[in-house]
């Protein structure tokens, strides 16, 4: 079964669509954009990144250290508790 | 002295209820790790770094307003009533609280490293919280700093209300002084002004931390009254 065609009218839309798409990918605001874009995703490979990883291993570093230590509390008192 | 705390008998429910509450932490901690790293947009004008975001703010509201919060409510509880079970609760969330305002401390700088260029200013903000951190502090040495174990509760009770002082001075900081700090984005008369994909990442981020902490200051509340239970025995024993 073949589609039917488009016709004038929805033809002329699509292209309309298409070109008024290039032309905002072209204006220097989406240009400028880009560059930024492109500038963010170099900056993961840099200090930034460190430092974000960094963050986030301290946080589960003194999260990990609190429980282990509450664990080996509690596991002591529990063995003294049932010694006595 | 009249005890209020229950024997043994309840700690199967206490581990229910911190394990559960502990593990729907983990779980939305790994939530929030996918949404970090893999779902949420870049921030246009600090990049990559922003991300710290997603915990420095949860660890925030924790370790300051929720966990001091509890502390000076207990507190007073503690001294109004006698009630050790208060006395409990308060040094768990003391603890729970400097565990995470330390890391307020620490994830802070490293943020503030790439976006203000230095890794730690006398700024009002910082350095209230900074002043809270060593009330935590001076709240476990009053504690330790005496024979009598109820006379240092009762102090640490009279610091941690006493402290909760510094609460609305550190959340107020930024409007009442020029500040390097950023102004709130959530918690403000208008509406919340970060992006919808930032602001689910951030409510994952206060969920996941939320649940953690108090997943783990209910086994921590476990541990002082094992203590208290052990120090009953000993002063039974002793007396017979």
């Amino acid at each position: 079964m073949s589609a039917p065609p488009l016709g004038p009218r929805l033809g002329g839309r699509i292209l309309g669509a298409v070109l008024a798409g290039a032309l905002i990918l072209a204006s220097p605001r989406i240009s400028f954009a880009q560059v930024a874009a492109n500038e963010l995703a170099r900056q993961t490979l840099g200090l930034p990144y460190w430092h974000v990883f960094i963050a986030y291993a301290v946080v589960w570093l003194l999260i990990a250290g609190w429980v282990i230590s509450i664990a080996r509390r509690l596991s002591e008192i529990e063995k003294r508790l049932g010694k006595d | 002295m009249k005890s209020h705390v229950a024997t043994e008998a309840a700690g199967g429910g206490i581990r229910w209820l911190g394990g559960g509450m502990s593990m729907l932490g983990l779980a939305l901690m790994i939530l929030l790790h996918w949404e970090v790293f893999f779902w949420v947009n870049t921030e246009s004008t600090m990049g990559v770094v922003q991300r710290i975001f997603y915990v420095h703010v949860p660890a925030a509201w924790v370790g300051v307003y929720l966990a001091f919060g509890i502390v000076a409510l207990c507190s007073a509880v503690y001294l109004w009533l006698g009630d050790e079970r208060a006395d409990m609760a308060a040094v768990a969330a003391a603890e729970g609280g400097m565990v995470f305002t330390t890391i307020v401390l620490l994830t802070g700088p490293l943020w503030g490293k790439i976006a203000w260029g230095t890794y730690w200013t006398w700024d009002p903000r910082l350095t209230s919280t900074l002043l809270l951190w060593f009330i935590y502090l001076g709240y476990f040495i009053v504690r330790g700093s005496t024979d009598n174990s109820e006379r240092g509760r009762r102090f640490s009770a009279v610091v941690g209300i006493v402290g909760a002082l510094d609460l609305p001075l550190i959340h107020l900081s930024v409007t009442w002084f020029r500040s390097l700090h950023p102004q709130p984005v959530v918690l403000k008369p208008e509406k919340p002004t970060l992006d919808p994909d930032m602001l689910m990442t951030l409510m994952t981020g206060l969920l996941a931390f939320t649940a953690l902490f108090l997943g783990l200051i209910v086994f921590r509340y476990g541990l002082e009254r094992s203590r208290w239970n052990l120090e009953l025995r000993t002063r039974r024993t002793g007396a017979a």
